[in-house]
């Protein structure tokens, strides 16, 4: 039997277009302090010389202009002479980095674990527009296929779109109105997040209007790029119990599955078979449900990199019925009690997500698990959720085709016991 | 630090590889492209599946898969017109890209579209599109595109493009 796992501590440094006072270490460094911190607010008295090894979210080496981050970041950590293991999966780092530290802690081989998640991308310039993005964009790009795919423009925004077009074209949804909902639901939210790096109160007009970016995403559904660390400690239940810990979030099931990164291999090319299999894994895990998950759990931080992506995580995560994600959101807009919104039946993204917080890749999935969990704790401040149930779940997907998934579900003391 | 504002310092830099990558089993659909104006896909001599982009080896059921030759023209799976993107793209905006699935396939791969008309509804799902070679090619994807099979004649009469085999 694997022991059990707990996050004790969570640390997340608030999500910024550009740190210009800090490199890529001196993120995880403060990541990694905050996460400490935390761990002894939560009951531990501990320091990083009691952590036993580290698990690294380090997605892309162009942003870092370093092809072996994480060596450099366990340097700087103080984390010589003790196992570190770097994992990257695309926009699903993070959420594959909890897995890998959960197991490392479940196996038995580490009693407290860091996992760390950083990205520091905003140092790619380009020099034809003056400025980062097309240049981050293109660092993005080399993880496409190179020989088939890169060559024809691909980036993150067509690849993702296409999943959606194709989704759109089987389903009639998501519309641009409903996509143009998730992106006033997560800038919102974000408003209440002192973290997020775009706090917007929008309107839905102010959505379809904003720049197209590729056909029909706009500029307000899609994620800004970001640069953030986030930090879990993760402890066995002995030590858990050792050091005293008063609010531990156990991680109850980790699911993760990687469909076919070209497209067009697919049965069907709206339909992301990796989110299906990583929920019914990570729900069955935690003795769930994958049909009654929308009652089963409190919250939900998804990985909305464009906001049609979220419509269509409602429907392969279980939430809702295929083809009923984009009503989801629509009809329940301003009634409290319904639909994903912050007020809603299933909060999703109360953070902002990555399009309201922010998306500092390798941090991402991170930051989501750390929310959910302070959420569980009831310590969020002002976006926090009633929690009733005591579960929640976080979400990663990514890379090329989006074929990466991760979901990982946990609960406070109260949600062990409920059915 | 105390009482002193920071003041940040940044350097220019860049990281080049230069590569001779070779293609492998894959190598004879970019020589017959190149040199005959042909797309060759592969199909698994067990199961019969055809694959585009091609595979010497079917990972269904992990049997070899024998060249064979596609028809040049197909239909658009999904696709979309890009209209802010990387730096390496940024000044051949707006254009089309989508999967295109040739009659006969069972995949669809990623291709450029080109069209007169560079519009959503051109390049819906279901179009008909044809393939359309540049005339000077060097065995790599971006010597061929598609286009509206109600556009082929006017692209294979302008002087850097040509039909297929």
């Amino acid at each position: 039997m694997p022991n059990r796992v707990a996050i004790i501590g969570v640390g997340i440094t608030p999500f910024r277009a550009r740190y210009l006072d800090k490199t890529y270490f001196e993120l995880a460094y403060d990541a990694t302090k905050l996460a400490l911190d935390d761990a002894n607010k939560n009951g531990a008295q501990i320091t990083h010389k009691e952590l036993q090894s580290t698990v690294y979210g380090i997605y892309n080496e162009l942003f870092e202009r370093q092809f072996m981050p994480d060596i450099f970041t366990n340097s700087y950590l103080g984390m010589n002479n003790k196992p570190g293991t770097r994992i990257a999966s695309g926009g699903a780092t993070g959420g594959y980095t909890v897995r890998m530290a959960y197991a490392e802690v479940a196996s038995g081989l580490s009693d407290l674990c860091l996992c760390l998640g950083l990205e520091k991308c905003n140092d790619c310039y380009d020099e034809q527009t003056g400025t980062t993005t097309p240049e981050v964009l293109n660092a993005i790009a080399y993880s496409a296929d190179m020989t088939y795919e890169y060559p024809m423009g691909m980036m993150a925004a067509s690849s993702y779109v296409s999943m959606v077009n194709a989704h759109y074209e089987e389903f009639g949804n998501p519309t641009e109105e409903q996509m143009a909902h998730v992106s006033v639901k997560n800038h919102g939210n974000a408003m209440l997040n002192p973290k997020a790096q775009s706090p917007k109160k929008l309107t839905i007009e102010d959505v379809l209007y904003s720049r197209i970016i590729c056909y029909p995403f706009k500029m307000l559904d899609c994620c800004l790029y970001s640069e953030a660390s986030a930090a879990l400690i993760l402890a066995s239940e002995e030590k858990v119990k050792e050091l005293g810990i008063e609010k531990p979030i156990w991680i109850t099931g980790v699911g993760a599955a990687n469909t076919d990164c070209f497209i067009g291999n697919r049965e069907s090319i709206g339909r992301l078979y990796s989110n299906i299999e990583a929920a019914k894994a990570a729900y069955k895990m935690a003795g769930l449900d994958y049909h009654k998950i929308k009652d089963q759990i409190d919250v939900a931080e998804l990985h909305d990199a464009f906001t049609g992506q979220e419509v269509i995580s409602y429907e392969e995560l279980g939430f809702v019925p295929f083809g009923e994600g984009g009503p989801w959101i629509e009809k329940t807009f301003e009634k409290p009690g319904e639909g994903p919104w912050l007020n809603g039946e299933l909060p999703c993204c109360p953070s902002g997500g990555l399009i309201g917080c922010g998306h500092a890749v390798g941090a991402t999935g991170i930051m989501s698990t750390g929310e959910a969990a302070l959420q569980l704790r009831e310590e969020s401040g002002k976006h926090q959720v009633k929690i009733e149930k005591g579960r929640a779940i976080s979400h990663s997907i990514g890379g090329p085709g989006a074929a990466y998934a991760a979901i990982i579900v946990m609960a406070n003391e109260e949600g062990l016991k409920k059915p | 630090m105390s009482g002193q504002e920071f003041q940040d310092h940044q350097i220019r830099d860049r990281i080049a590889i230069n590569y001779k990558y070779s293609l492998g089993g894959q190598s004879k659909f970019f020589i017959e492209l190149m040199n005959n104006k042909k797309l060759l896909g592969t199909k698994c001599s067990k199961c019969g599946k055809t694959w585009m982009p091609p595979r010497i080896n079917c990972s269904d059921c992990y049997a070899l898969a024998e060249w064979v030759e596609m028809k040049q023209t197909g239909t658009i799976e999904v696709s979309t017109i890009v209209w802010y993107t990387t730096s390496a793209f940024i000044k051949a905006i707006p254009y089309a890209i989508g999967y295109i699935k040739l009659d006969g396939a069972q995949t669809a791969f990623l291709q450029g579209i080109f069209s007169e008309n560079l519009v959503p509804s051109k390049v819906k799902k279901g179009s008909r599109v044809k393939a359309v070679f540049l005339k000077e090619r060097e065995g790599k994807m971006i010597d061929f595109f598609f286009v509206p099979e109600d556009e082929y004649e006017s692209w294979i009469n302008k002087p850097e493009y040509e039909g297929g085999a």
